[in-house]
């Protein structure tokens, strides 16, 4: 069966049955026997119907009957093919030609808040499928189209040139073909990526939640290897994706997880390292690099992980402001700065950060979003024990790191030369831009935070978040929960607003699934990691502003804020109300941020990318 | 007949919660007589509580992020309940809650502990209503041992200030089914 012209596809539809009937009652007969393959962009998704969802139709994309691909070697690219039956129907797809490709089924996940679907989990199957349509598992009344999301992996390794990969259908004894056309470029995705874009989550116990069936066949599910592995594909799924992942291991309360802390024995001068077992079989692959063996961007060691250090742990909070808990806590760091150095964990930055409120009633201070100025001698205090108890020729890296919003301007000043890993809020930062080249030319690492876009969202949106921190000159961006989709994403969806990842047990894999949103950050990063190895040729600025007026019709001072008059008055008089009314954003960064925003800064990097070859 | 064997597991499972239950009494009975009933009374500040009581028709947030307290008084309170704690066999937290000020029928936790127990305490809540039990105690001085979830035990004990009246209550509390992964998030 051959494709109609996508301009006839589905707006054309209702006039041609007027000026055709015979014709089309011929058209459908022959859908009921076999189906339709179509191929959308990546950035533009489709419904179980067949119909581009709400949230991207302003980018007025359509599905087609081919495509044509551009991308740097050492990267993805990838579209999303469309299967459709008007009539219950059993298919093969196969996608075959001389690019390594990974297909996978996507999910369509109902939203009861828009009683609408909204594709986004990620199923991987075979490139070659045999497949129901309706698919009997995802249960959408009336479903005429399956999407696939198509990855195609480019290694630095393939000739530039041109590349044409086949996806074909087969349906009714009827094959069609679809042709995806490649471009393939000289420039090489650098392994790098100017902004880390982290994932993080809290504790293990959610694991139990999402992987019963996983929980149930092993014994000792907590002590055993398969948790271990669950959490290191965890961490692997998001560096493969060019992201990091991080895992709070201790709660308001101080309580440690036994597997984010190693065991202590003793008590004052006589608190001891008992038994690493299980730190070390948790981080031991993550920090020599060994978790990652055999993905496609190689075995390295994690960049960043939280020390499992709060005011109970390892010192008793029992002791605050007493001897025995300097000797507590210089005991404890200093056997871990030892056994890191005796194992050569040299790579990955240490984390020694505070998440508690005082408002969750454990602690006297704020660790997290530090309200108060009097909670700030705190750090100060933690910063001099880690100096007892640190040597100074240590060759393990620490950071301390604070997360910081009501005070962060006050905090830069007050708190320089102790903290040196500033997490900031993604919005009111942008009123202390001016701040971020400060705290970076004293050695700061500054990362900016704050949540996901929901699946309902236009799909450009999860790309504002690397953007952001790009145009402001800052090292990263934090989502604050990653691994929580909510008690039943597959039928009843909340958004997605804090997920990326989905567990992958109903499909029989012992592992999280990939999002598409996940992807498109991917590809983003990927896009982004390109561009920002032309800043010596063409300058920041040069590309920050054909970015920004490409990516909504901005120029780079827009991603920075007028400081407000809020922002001269004491902090403790704020509150969100105040906040938002300071923070408002232009609805170029919201509800006119469309779809396709990101696809006209991927084709500049492909513009800049053929002007200045390798 | 279902019903008979739920009401017997329930009185298996309370049986078998009573040698906890009555190592936990001790100890809230110990913790009466430690708790200064004058410093639990001065940990939370003034402003805070101000700010809790005061609605923000815009920011139901407020209270919680104006929430503050007296280091010292906090500190000194929370080291006593962590010395009770280790009064006992097993993991357990002593938590101190007071009636919210102006506010009779509502209570808070003023400070929790290293393993996050309470049967009373709602995750992220600032002040809550009054649990019958607590208001129980808080007029009679009676100790009150509370099962309302299966695997914990928790004995409320009165808290005395110097003149004698009671301020607030202290939950001694323990699982008898203790999870090493729950409240690490």
């Amino acid at each position: 069966m051959v494709a109609l012209p996508p301009a006839l596809r589905f707006r054309g539809r209702r006039l041609i049955f007027r000026r055709f009937p015979l014709v089309c009652v011929l058209f459908l007969l022959g859908q009921a026997l076999a189906a339709d393959l179509a191929v959308l962009p990546a950035h533009i998704r489709s419904d179980p119907f067949g119909q581009v969802v709400d949230a991207d139709r302003a980018a007025k994309v359509q599905p087609a009957a081919s495509i044509e691909l551009t991308s740097a070697r050492e990267a993805y690219a990838s579209c999303r093919l469309l299967v459709s039956s008007a009539q219950p129907a059993t298919y093969s797809l196969s996608v075959s030609g001389p690019l390594e490709a990974s297909l996978y089924r996507e999910w369509f996940h109902y939203l009861p808040r828009s009683k609408r679907y909204y594709p986004d989990a990620l199923v991987p199957t075979p490139v070659s499928v045999r497949a129901a349509l309706p698919a009997p598992d995802n249960r959408v009344e009336g479903q005429t189209t399956q999407s696939y999301w198509l990855d195609l992996r480019i290694p630095a390794s393939v000739r530039p040139g041109a590349y044409t990969v086949d996806a074909v259908l087969e349906a009714g004894g009827v094959k069609t073909s679809l042709p995806i056309r490649i471009q393939v470029l000289d420039a090489v995705v650098p392994a790098e990526d100017p902004i880390v874009i982290d994932h993080n989550s809290y504790g293990s116990s959610w694991l139990l939640t999402q992987y019963p069936e996983l929980a149930a066949r092993v014994k000792d599910f907590y002590l055993s290897d398969a948790f271990f592995d669950l959490i290191h594909a965890y961490h692997r799924i998001f560096y493969e994706h060019r992201g990091i992942y991080h895992q709070l291991g201790y709660g308001h309360g101080g309580k440690t997880g036994p597997e984010f802390a190693p065991r202590l024995e003793g008590t004052g001068k006589n608190k001891h390292v008992a038994d690493w077992t299980l730190y070390d079989k948790h981080y031991g692959p993550l920090f020599d690099g060994s978790a990652f063996a055999g993905t496609h961007r190689g075995a390295k060691p994690i960049p960043f992980v939280y020390l499992p250090v709060n005011p109970e742990w390892p010192a008793s909070f029992l002791w605050w402001g007493q001897p025995g808990y300097e000797r507590e806590f210089v005991n404890v760091m200093g056997e871990m700065e030892a056994h890191f150095r005796e194992k050569g964990w040299v790579q990955t930055n240490f984390e020694l950060f505070f998440n508690h409120k005082k408002r969750y009633k454990a602690f006297d201070w704020d660790g997290d979003e530090t309200r108060f100025l009097h909670d700030l001698p705190y750090f100060a205090e933690y910063q001099r024990l880690m100096k007892l108890a640190i040597p100074k020729d240590s060759p393990v890296k620490w950071v301390f790191r604070t997360d910081a919003s009501w005070q962060m301007e006050r905090q830069f000043a007050l708190q320089a030369g102790v903290i040196n890993m500033w997490v900031v809020g993604g919005g009111m930062i942008a009123w202390y831009a001016e701040n971020v080249p400060v705290l970076k030319s004293r050695g700061d690492i500054v990362w900016t935070y704050g949540g996901t876009p929901r699946i309902d969202e236009p799909s450009s949106h999860i790309t504002k978040d690397l953007l952001g921190p790009w145009m402001l000159g800052a090292d990263g961006f934090v989502r604050w929960q990653t691994v929580s989709p909510g008690p039943d994403p597959w039928f009843k969806s909340a958004g997605g607003g804090e997920t990326l990842v989905y567990p992958g047990g109903r499909f029989g894999f012992d592992a999280p699934l990939a999002s598409a949103r996940l992807k498109l950050q991917r590809n983003a990063l990927q896009d982004l990691a390109l561009l920002n190895s032309y800043r010596d040729a063409v300058t920041l600025p040069v590309l920050r502003a054909e970015v920004a007026k490409r990516y909504n019709g901005t120029s780079p001072s827009d991603w920075r804020q007028p400081r407000p008059a809020l922002a001269d008055t004491d902090p403790l008089t704020w509150d969100n109300a105040s906040i938002g009314d300071a923070l408002r954003e232009g609805p170029r960064f919201a509800t006119g941020l469309d779809a396709a925003a990101w696809d006209r800064v991927s084709a500049y990097v492909q513009t800049l990318a053929k002007e200045h070859r390798p | 007949m279902i019903i008979a064997m739920l009401l017997l597991l329930s009185a298996l499972s309370a049986q078998s919660q009573e040698p906890l239950a009555a190592e936990l009494d001790q100890v809230a009975r110990t913790a009466t007589a430690m708790v200064d009933g004058d410093v639990a009374r001065g940990i939370q500040t003034k402003r805070s509580v101000e700010m809790m009581l005061k609605e923000n028709p815009r920011d139901r947030w407020a209270g919680a992020d104006n929430y503050d307290v007296d280091h010292g008084a906090y500190i000194a309170t929370k080291k006593t309940l962590i010395r009770l704690s280790r009064l006992c066999t097993t993991d357990c937290d002593v938590n101190l809650w007071l009636p919210v000020t102006g506010k009779p029928d509502r209570v808070h936790v003023v400070i929790r502990n290293v393993h996050e127990m309470s049967q009373f305490w709602k995750w992220g809540d600032l002040d809550q209503p009054m649990p019958a039990e607590m208001k129980t105690v808080l007029e009679t001085g009676r100790r009150q041992t509370v099962r309302r979830r299966e695997t914990m035990v928790s004995v409320l004990a009165p808290v005395y200030d110097s003149l004698g009246d009671i301020v607030g209550l202290v939950e001694v509390v323990a699982s008898t089914k203790p999870n090493a992964q729950e409240n690490v998030q």
